[in-house]
């Protein structure tokens, strides 16, 4: 392999020592198929070991390894050194409260995630003599997009609502809150109206579309949300109009 | 980064164990041609919020009877109204477009049976739809119709 020389800019920050994140360059020989997240790692092992990040499977599906690179959030597994200049630059997701140099800090997400009640709910759970829940390729298909989210918090580092308004719910979670309305074996969807009707959730998105633009995985959150709108509402209507709120 | 994002955003439910430092924005928004289609998206509101105003100032003129309300309809051939109703048209058609661009794909899944349309055909829809009900408008305004 071809080796040559690049400068990465990390941002560094030790809440025992510093006042507020600073950068730091490292020059590097890199090799032309390298992901951004082969050249941290080789930072990290070969020249400064104090370097933090988060990564794991390095195959696009676990999602730890999302940062911003150049200014935009990107999987660093799945992002090519070659496709940078001399110079990348590296930070930790933006819009996330930083932990350590390129670590943020998810527990806000998964308050928000848990939130939305990511999971089927059953007004009655089935026997298990009655055997499983049976879902044509139809009904799967319905919500399969929204379902391929890897919670890589790429779409929270996007999104301009997210960065102004601390309780908007973000896209992820709306994204997967709509993906159970949508899935046949649930029975949450009123649940789940109640609370994407309430204050920050998706009637504070403004349709930026950013988060649809650097998803990894092409869930579409934009869409997903602003569908989850347009179901809130009919919901909405539904209960005035229907007999006992159309429960 | 661009700058500091909410200094609460994406904040934990609790404080963590270790001192945070604050949320900063993304870096490639000032410069990014999609973040500068977005904020241009959000300066139309201004000019909004002005014909909001334009129209109160020739209401309260209706209000001031039919003389008053004649001089301030002749005061929009002033040629910075001129420019100011050219720019709002403008802005009303990157709107729309853009509206339309990304409305398809909010398109729910199917209401009930209802399956809709493929997104092309949505799209295609929607901007006859649009064409048609402003060309109806026209019409009403000029007193052709009605």
């Amino acid at each position: 392999m071809a080796e040559e020389k690049k400068t990465f800019v990390l941002t560094r920050f030790d809440p025992d020592k510093d006042e507020e994140p600073r950068l730091q360059s490292y020059e590097i020989p890199v090799q032309s198929d390298w992901k951004i997240l082969d050249a941290i790692n080789y930072i990290k092992d070969e020249v400064d070991g104090s370097v933090s990040h988060r990564w794991s499977c390095r195959m696009e599906v676990c999602g730890s390894c999302g940062m911003m690179v150049d200014g935009e959030p990107k999987l660093t597994c799945k992002t090519a050194v070659s496709d940078y200049g001399d110079t990348v630059k590296v930070e930790p997701l933006a819009n996330f409260p930083i932990v350590r140099d390129l670590i943020v800090e998810f527990d806000g997400f998964m308050d928000k995630f848990k939130s939305v009640k990511p999971w089927v709910v059953r007004a009655k759970e089935l026997a298990a003599e009655e055997g499983p829940m049976r879902q044509s390729p139809a009904e799967l298909q319905a919500f399969k997009q929204f379902s391929m989210c890897i919670n890589c918090m790429l779409c929270y580092a996007s999104c301009p609502v997210v960065a102004n308004e601390p309780h908007f719910l973000g896209p992820a979670a709306i994204a997967l809150g709509h993906r159970y309305n949508m899935d046949s074996r649930d029975e949450g969807n009123a649940e789940r109206n109640e609370i994407f009707r309430g204050e920050g959730t998706v009637f504070s998105c403004s349709y930026a579309n950013e988060c649809s633009e650097v998803c990894p995985k092409n869930v579409d959150p934009a869409a997903a949300v602003n569908q989850a709108k347009f179901n809130a509402v009919i919901d909405w209507a539904g209960s005035l109009v229907l007999p006992r709120g159309g429960k | 980064m661009a700058g500091p994002a909410h200094p609460r955003a994406m904040e934990p439910p609790k404080p963590g164990r270790t001192r945070t430092a604050p949320p900063q924005t993304p870096g490639s928004w000032p410069s990014h041609p999609r973040m500068r289609v977005y904020t241009l998206f959000g300066l139309t509101g201004i000019l909004y919020l002005l014909v909001g105003f334009t129209s109160l100032r020739l209401v309260w003129a209706l209000g001031e009877g039919p003389q008053r309300f004649h001089e301030v309809l002749a005061s929009f051939g002033h040629p910075i109204y001129v420019a100011f109703h050219a720019l709002t048209l403008a802005a009303v058609v990157f709107v729309g477009v853009r509206f339309l661009s990304l409305f398809p794909k909010a398109q729910p899944a199917n209401i009930g049976p209802l399956k809709p349309p493929p997104r092309p055909i949505i799209h295609a829809m929607l901007y006859v739809v649009w064409i048609t009900l402003t060309v109806v408008f026209a019409a009403i305004l000029a007193g052709a119709i009605f």
